[in-house]
């Protein structure tokens, strides 16, 4: 005998209000590259010797570094200006 | 109404199959959830189909009471158990249960249901011995349930948006309740502002789950020291969204509670002697503050059966520790 169930979700994403990735750049030349800390872990460590890494080797116009104040909240409304205002291309990173 | 999207399959089998291949399960097998099913679990609750539960922001997610009746079907829980899990899904939602984070993070945090009040033995909650573990059908079904409306519904799903390293076993399911009866000691959700005769769930994030076993001790100070060296070999350095009110829940056997009760012990004095103790500074690697901000968020629960002198500590992922009310409609006889 057949059945009649039900769908568990939600529902599949809607591809029209799910967020994209943003356009990637094709060089770092020119950028200015934004660092998110979120404070977990060597994150800081890590990020600062990969800005240096990028600086030396590609054309980067410099670095925007926010360390967060917590790992559970996000930056804050200043940290964010600073990041929308001063960075053109972006990293951040988690990890315990 | 309800507006889940219907489908048509063969037999059980069929849809049990169709369910492991799209991902409706959490590895085992799942019961169809038929509109009627569906349905009856809603009236239980007195809850409409489209009333909303709760909602995940960051996710663009909303929760409804069908989304949980449909899971709950399939984890397996009779009708009288979903205001259970209606509470559950509401307290978790709620907007100090972080529960973007809860479910996302690599420390693949669980979620305890700790049930209180008169509903625990209408539906057969057990708190007794073996409460933690398999072989109770309201236990398994109801923290089965809150996780599959975090798979399927909040998409908390391993490799997507649940990042966890290992998670671990607890992410099943985890709901248990507590054992009023086992002493004086105020309930857990008197002491949070409900009444004796009220039902609630208390839903608490698990990062991870220690056991004080302390089988020499013979006074209830000699059990809470040891209760709060094996706390503050971990501790918790405080966080800004927790702010003052991190939580930490103790889950205390009968081998422990009897020095308590023995000794006239109430839990809001065990709560003062342990805070006291239990944020006193950092001492050195192995014996870290833990940052509470008030007595009242240490949260003592009284279940587990008798033999082993043990007490458990579940300390928390990034969430508050939320009671919701359980909610529930006279059936007719």
């Amino acid at each position: 005998m057949t059945i009649v169930a039900l769908d568990p979700t939600s529902g599949p994403v809607d591809p029209t209000t799910v967020r994209r990735l943003a356009p990637r750049p094709a060089s770092l030349s020119g950028q200015r590259l934004g660092l998110v800390v979120n404070g977990l872990g060597y994150s800081e460590r890590f990020l600062d010797a990969l800005a240096e890494e990028l600086l030396a080797t590609t054309d980067l116009d410099g670095v925007v570094k926010v360390v967060k104040s917590s790992v559970s909240v996000p930056p804050d409304p200043g940290d964010w200006s600073r990041l929308t205002e001063g960075a053109t291309v972006a990293i951040t990173g988690f990890g315990g | 109404m309800l507006h889940a999207r219907r489908e048509e399959w063969q037999d059980a089998d069929a849809f049990l199959e169709d369910a492991f291949d799209r991902g409706w399960t959490d590895g085992l097998p799942v019961v169809p959830p038929t509109p009627e099913k569906v349905e009856a679990l809603l009236a239980a609750a007195g809850l409409a189909a489209e009333t909303v539960l709760g909602t995940v922001p960051t996710r663009e997610v909303t929760v409804t009471a069908e989304h949980a009746a449909i899971n709950a079907v399939m984890a397996g829980c009779k009708a009288e158990y979903f205001p259970v899990v209606a509470a559950a899904v509401r307290a978790h939602l709620d907007e100090h249960g972080n529960c973007h984070s809860t479910t996302g993070t690599l420390s693949g945090a669980a979620h305890a249901v700790i049930v209180n009040g008169p509903i625990r033995d209408e539906i057969g909650i057990a708190y007794g011995a073996g409460c933690l573990g398999p072989g109770f059908r309201a236990n398994a079904t109801i923290g089965r349930a809150l996780r599959l409306v975090i798979r399927n519904v909040c998409r908390a799903v391993p490799g997507f948006l649940d990042r966890a390293t290992y998670s671990w076993p607890l992410r099943y399911s985890f709901c248990f309740g507590e054992d009023e009866a086992a002493g004086d000691w105020t309930p857990l959700h008197v002491q949070r502002g409900f009444g004796p005769d009220e039902s609630t769930v208390t839903v608490h994030s698990v990062m991870r789950m220690v056991s004080s076993w302390d089988s020499s001790s013979r006074t209830a100070e000699g059990v809470l020291d040891t209760i709060v060296a094996d706390t503050r070999h971990h501790g918790f350095n405080g966080d800004e969204f927790l702010g003052d009110q991190i939580p930490l829940v103790y889950v205390m056997g009968k081998e422990h509670q009897r020095f308590f009760f023995a000794e006239g012990w109430s839990k809001a004095h065990m709560q003062e002697y342990l805070f006291g103790r239990l944020t006193a500074e950092t001492a050195g690697p192995h014996d870290r503050r833990y940052n509470l901000g008030h007595p009242e968020n240490i949260l003592i629960v009284a279940a587990g059966g008798a033999g082993m002198a043990e007490t458990w500590i579940l300390f928390p992922h990034l969430a508050w520790a939320v009671t919701e009310p359980i909610e529930r409609v006279t059936l007719p006889a």
